[in-house]
C-alpha cells in the first residue's frame, strides 16, 4: 500500500503556445528544471525519471542534461492520454518501494507546431487498425465520435450537453493567464463551430498547443521539510477492464464498461474516500464527452445522467457540486496529455489556482477514460 | 496539357497469418468471424485467444451477415488524402446478429437516414486482388 507515503513537492511548466520555437526535449528540460526549483531540490538528487511512452525523448537524455548522478528507476507508460496520471503513479511507486528518493515525471508536446500523429498513418495498417483504417476510422476524434453518438442514442443526450463542458471550462480559462484560449464562449458558439467528426464540433476538441509540464515527487517524510506545502498521494490506480482495445471500446460486449470504471473503484478504495469527499476534479478532456463519462464512472452521477448534470451547472466553478478542470483543461488551457491537470490539482491544494475552490483538501485527477487509464487522489 | 493528379491511396489492411481467413472469405463474399471452440463466444477483431475463457481453440464461422447499426460518425477535413477527396466521409459501427461489432461503411444509405438500430446486411466491395472490404447495406425486405 503506497497510500500517503509520497507527495508531489514541485510542479513546473513552460509557456503554452502555438509554436514554442524550441524542440520538445528542451521544453521538457525547462519544465523539469522549473519543477525542481519549485521544490527547492537539486537536479543532482534526481534518481528516478518517468515519461509517457509516446514521448520521443528518453530518460537518459533527461538524466544527462539535468546533471543527475545515477538513475535507480525509470520507465515510460503507454496508451496516450490514458497515461495522464501514470508516470506520476510510477514515480510514487518507485519512492514508496524504497528504490528511489527523488522522482521526476514529465510530458512535453509540440502538438501545435509538430503536426498530428494520425497524419502519419501507414498505408498498410496492422492489428485491429486493419479492420478500421480502410473504412476511414483513423483519428481519436472519429473514434470518440462513434462512442459519443451511441451514448446520445442510449441516454437521450444532445450535442448541446457536450458543448456545455467546453463553455464551463472556457469560463475557468478566462481567469487563468497561462491558458491559450481565454475568451468566454457560449453553447451556440460551440454548436456553430465547424464539424470535425459528427457529433463533435471544433470547440468540443482539445487545443493543439506546444508546451511541457513536470512534477517532482519525494517521500512524505522528506516533503514536510521542503519549500512547498506537500500534495500527498493517497490513491493511485491504473485500469483497463477486459477485452479492451486502444481507443475503440465499442468492440467490448458493453461499450461503456470503460477502463475508468475499474480505475475509479481502485483509486477510491486505496485513498479510503468516495466521490462525496472530492472537492475538485481534473478530468481528461481531449473531447468534451469524455468529461461526462468521467463524471459517471467516478460516481458524481449515475450512468447516462451526466448530460443533465452539466446542463444544471453542477461542474461550474465556484458554485457547482464538483468544479471540473479549474485551469481550463485541454479544451482551453493547453494540451499536454493531461499532465497539466495534475499540476492544477497541486495548485488547488496549495491554494494558488486562479479558480480556487475554497478549502480544497482532496482532489481527483483522472486520465482518458476510453483507453488504458490512470487516476490519482491527492490531499493536503 | 493534361492535368496531372496524384491518386490518393486508401489505407489497406496488413494481412497476417491470423487475419488471412477473414480476407480470403471476404474475397468469396462471405463474412466470417472467429468462434471459440470451448465457450462458443464469437469474437472480432481476430485474436489468438478468447477474451472470455482464454482458450486458443477457435474456428472461423460463416455468419449470417445480418446486423444493426450501432453508431456512426461523419468525418470532416482535415483527413488522410483519400478520405479528404471523398469528404465528408461517413463511418459506421455495426453489431452482427451473432454479437461482435465491426467498423464498416454503409452502401446506398444517405447520411440523413442513418439511425441507430437500423437493420443491415453484409455487402462486399472488391478493392484489388488481395482485399475485398466488408460493407453493409440496408437489409432487403423479406417476404413482402
Amino acid at each position: 500500500m503506497i497510500r500517503d507515503k509520497t507527495a508531489i513537492v514541485g510542479i513546473g511548466t513552460t509557456e503554452y503556445t502555438k509554436n514554442i520555437g524550441r524542440p520538445e526535449f528542451v521544453t521538457a528540460l525547462d519544465a523539469v528544471s522549473d519543477a525542481l526549483d519549485d521544490a527547492g531540490l537539486s537536479p543532482s538528487e534526481v534518481d528516478a525519471i518517468f515519461k509517457f511512452e509516446d514521448q520521443a525523448d528518453n530518460e537518459l537524455e533527461m538524466a544527462r542534461n539535468l546533471g543527475a548522478k545515477n538513475l535507480r528507476v525509470w520507465g515510460g507508460i503507454g496508451w496516450g492520454g490514458g497515461a495522464a496520471c501514470a508516470p506520476v503513479i510510477h514515480a510514487a511507486m518507485a519512492i514508496a518501494s524504497g528504490m528511489a528518493s527523488v522522482a521526476v515525471a514529465f510530458r512535453a508536446r509540440n502538438r501545435g507546431s509538430g503536426g498530428r500523429p494520425w497524419g502519419r498513418t501507414s498505408m498498410r495498417v496492422g492489428r485491429h487498425g486493419a479492420f478500421e483504417a480502410p473504412y476511414g476510422l483513423i483519428s481519436p476524434v472519429q473514434q470518440n465520435a462513434v462512442m459519443a453518438r451511441h451514448y446520445m442514442h442510449e441516454y437521450g443526450i444532445k450535442p448541446e450537453h457536450f458543448a456545455r463542458v467546453s463553455v464551463s471550462q472556457r469560463q475557468n480559462a478566462s481567469r487563468n493567464p497561462r491558458a491559450f484560449f481565454r475568451d468566454p464562449i457560449t453553447v451556440e458558439d460551440v454548436m456553430n463551430s465547424r464539424m470535425i467528426a459528427d457529433p463533435l464540433h471544433l470547440l468540443d476538441c482539445c487545443l493543439e498547443t506546444d508546451g511541457a509540464c513536470a512534477v517532482v515527487l519525494t517521500s512524505a517524510e522528506r516533503a514536510r521539510d521542503l519549500k512547498q506545502p506537500p500534495a500527498y498521494i493517497s490513491g493511485v490506480a491504473q485500469g483497463t477492464g477486459s477485452q479492451h482495445y486502444m481507443m475503440t471500446p465499442f468492440y467490448k460486449d458493453d461499450a461503456f464498461d470503460l477502463p475508468n470504471v475499474y480505475a475509479a473503484k481502485d483509486v477510491y478504495a486505496m485513498a479510503g474516500v468516495g466521490p462525496q469527499d472530492i472537492d475538485v476534479a481534473q478530468f481528461y478532456d481531449v473531447f468534451s464527452p469524455l468529461v461526462l463519462w468521467q463524471l459517471e464512472a467516478y460516481g458524481f452521477c449515475g450512468r447516462g445522467e451526466a448530460g443533465s448534470f452539466v446542463e444544471e451547472g453542477r461542474i461550474d466553478w465556484p458554485n457547482g457540486d464538483i468544479p471540473v478542470n479549474t485551469h481550463g483543461g485541454s479544451l482551453s488551457e493547453a494540451y499536454v496529455h493531461g499532465l497539466n491537470h495534475v499540476l492544477e490539482a497541486v495548485r488547488q491544494l496549495r491554494g494558488t489556482s486562479t479558480s480556487q475552490v475554497a478549502d480544497a483538501s482532496t482532489v481527483l485527477v483522472a486520465a482518458a477514460p476510453v483507453v488504458p487509464t490512470s487516476a490519482l487522489i491527492l490531499h493536503r | 496539357m493534361k492535368e496531372q493528379r496524384m491518386i490518393a491511396q486508401r489505407p489497406m489492411p496488413e494481412i497476417t497469418e491470423l487475419t488471412e481467413p477473414f480476407w480470403s472469405a471476404a474475397k468469396e463474399r462471405r463474412l466470417v468471424v472467429q468462434r471459440c471452440d470451448d465457450c462458443e463466444t464469437y469474437r472480432f477483431p481476430p485474436e489468438v485467444g478468447c477474451y472470455r475463457c482464454g482458450s486458443r481453440k477457435a474456428t472461423w464461422a460463416t455468419v449470417s451477415g445480418q446486423a444493426k447499426l450501432f453508431s456512426w460518425t461523419v468525418a470532416h477535413p482535415p483527413l488522410l488524402p483519400y478520405f479528404q477527396e471523398h469528404a465528408p466521409w461517413p463511418v459506421a459501427v455495426v453489431q452482427l446478429e451473432e454479437g461482435p461489432r465491426m467498423v464498416t461503411n454503409l452502401v446506398d444509405v444517405p447520411i440523413e437516414e442513418y439511425e441507430v438500430g437500423m437493420p443491415l446486411e453484409a455487402a462486399f466491395e472488391e478493392i484489388d486482388d488481395e482485399v475485398t472490404l466488408v460493407l453493409f447495406r440496408r437489409r432487403q425486405v423479406e417476404g413482402g
